[in-house]
């Protein structure tokens, strides 16, 4: 069964959630996903809010576990979360405690690398994603775009195989939001992984994605369409190719821009 | 490297020229202002003798003070009061630290544990901390240990609370972050729990202090021959302001001196945290 999915580092196989509240009441919150990720593919997941995406994320991290369904990476059966995956919280979720450095470098130190190791990896990402010169800062110190690279920085610190996303600029003003989303295609230019980027924001998923699945919202959140994104990098709001596509999808789903 | 985040913090001096209206509404200046007028009205009120002769000058009471240092007072100079109270502190609020912060943490981190001591804690929170002095004195008498005693129970509390509270506001999502990245329950607990903790437990010491000093002066009031409290109680008996007022003061210095070394220890532990002005 499993080993027909060799061309995918992910599969989602009728993926389902319910939660259950207040001991008797069960809220579902997905049904019936089924997705798979190609190796070093940039995967949007778009959906409006109460669409089930963060679940389907945090299931994917192994943070939650599927009511029904499986998930598969690399052929293996997901139970729990790894290192061979990185998330990146819409919150940020930053150890206030911790310097960026320490941050960063939680990963590999939780993984036992020495010390030297671990602060030469930590120093590689955080010139990765353009904090030189912040390594000593506290996160009260950073503006929101900024700890959001401490945030994609400590994820990719961990060296995983995949990236997944959630959210992560939903907390940003629109310029720093624009200038991030830059930022992420330059960083995963320059360190390709698997991603799955989990956004509300049509532009953005157009912006970033090689593929967008979009996600039917209100609870439970249901597969609604796929679709491939065939624009060169570096992209340009305001191509043609790029307006059009948005249009597409706008037309297609209760999402507005 | 080439790019750095659309963003830099640079340190700036402000340079501002002497004036009139500068020195007048410079902060310092003013709180100089406050204290000398503070200190001016209460001259004239003593000197005038508005409150009748139940007033003493600042210069008495620093007289006063200056006296005691060198004389005894029931066998020891305002030093060794000074001491007495001070060790009495010490041993009581370590005494509330060192089991109310631990038992906080457990309770918090573990449910069992939880189930089992706070039944029993909830009974005894709400009573204030002096309605034990009485028992504390027929079990322990009127020396040292009753009153080391009712300072225990008095910082215990805060001591629990705070630190149980402190872990029990983590955010959850916290601890996925550790999970993700491949921790276990040990390091959730060593990496988030304790130091998330961290600044609501200093809290709790900090109120800890200063219900350890209210419960230390209300022991030495009942019962005492040494301490800051017991130099208050003499003066009204001996009809002597400045005492009283003297043994005031350094109450306030000396507590102000506690709470400042928790404050420099609490900077000292968590550099992260943003500085309560004022407090």
């Amino acid at each position: 069964m499993a080993g027909e999915n060799k061309n995918y580092k992910i599969v989602c196989e009728n993926v389902s959630k319910a939660f259950i509240q207040k001991g008797t009441q069960r809220v579902h919150v997905l049904e019936g996903i089924s997705l798979e990720v190609k190796n070093n593919e940039f995967l949007v997941i778009l959906g409006p809010g109460q669409s089930g995406k963060t679940t389907l994320l945090r299931i994917i991290a192994g943070l939650e576990t599927p009511t029904e369904g499986r998930i598969f990476l690399d052929d293996k059966k997901v139970a729990g979360p790894g290192q061979d995956r990185g998330l990146v919280f819409q919150t940020y979720m930053l150890f206030a405690w911790r310097t960026v450095m320490g941050n960063v470098e939680m990963g590999p130190k939780l993984r036992g690398v020495s010390k030297a190791k671990r602060r030469e990896i930590a120093q590689h990402y955080i010139d990765l994603v353009g904090l030189t010169g912040f390594e000593k800062h506290y996160p009260h110190q950073l503006s929101g775009g900024m700890k959001q690279r401490v945030g994609i920085a400590r994820a990719y610190a961990n060296d995983p195989e995949i990236m997944l996303l959630d959210e992560p600029f939903g907390q940003l003003d629109a310029q720093t939001r624009y200038f991030m989303e830059k930022e992420t295609v330059r960083i995963w230019e320059a360190e390709k992984r698997t991603v799955i980027f989990v956004t509300n924001n049509i532009d953005e998923a157009v912006y970033l994605g090689d593929r967008i699945i979009t996600l039917k919202g209100k609870l439970p959140g249901k597969m609604d369409s796929a679709y491939k994104v065939d624009l060169p990098r570096p992209r340009e709001h305001t191509d043609m190719q790029f307006l059009e596509l948005r249009q597409r999808i706008t037309d297609a789903t209760q999402l507005t821009l | 490297m080439g790019t750095v985040a659309n963003e830099v913090i640079k340190p700036v001096k402000v340079e501002r020229k002497l004036s009139f209206k500068g020195v007048i509404t410079n902060e310092y200046f003013l709180y100089v202002v406050s204290f000398v007028s503070f200190i001016a009205i209460w001259h004239f009120v003593a000197k005038a003798q508005l409150l009748g002769k139940s007033l003493a000058t600042p210069w008495e009471v620093i007289k006063e003070l200056g006296r005691m240092t060198q004389t005894t007072l029931a066998g020891k100079t305002l030093w060794g009061h000074i001491w007495a109270s001070t060790r009495r502190i010490l041993i009581g609020f370590t005494l509330g630290a060192v089991i109310g912060v631990p038992l906080g943490l457990f309770m918090a981190l573990n449910k069992y544990v939880n189930a089992v001591v706070k039944p029993i804690f909830d009974l005894f929170k709400p009573m204030p901390p002096i309605a034990w002095i009485s028992i504390a004195i027929l079990w322990f008498g009127i020396g040292e240990p009753s009153k080391i005693f009712i300072i225990f129970i008095g910082s215990l509390v805060p001591c629990l609370l705070n630190s149980y509270n402190g872990i029990r506001i983590i955010d959850e999502e916290l601890y996925d972050v550790v999970r993700v990245l491949g921790g276990n329950r040990r390091d959730e607990i060593l990496q988030v729990s304790f130091p998330a903790a961290f600044p609501a437990l200093f809290a709790g010491l900090q109120i800890s202090l200063s219900i350890a000093w209210t419960c230390v002066l209300a022991a030495e009031l009942v019962s005492a021959r040494s301490g800051l409290g017991w130099i208050i109680i003499r003066g009204m008996k001996l009809t002597k302001p400045e005492l009283v007022l003297g043994g005031m003061a350094i109450i306030a210095i000396v507590a102000m001196g506690t709470t400042l070394l928790i404050s420099g220890l609490e900077k000292f532990i968590c550099p992260w945290k943003r500085g309560i002005e004022g407090l």
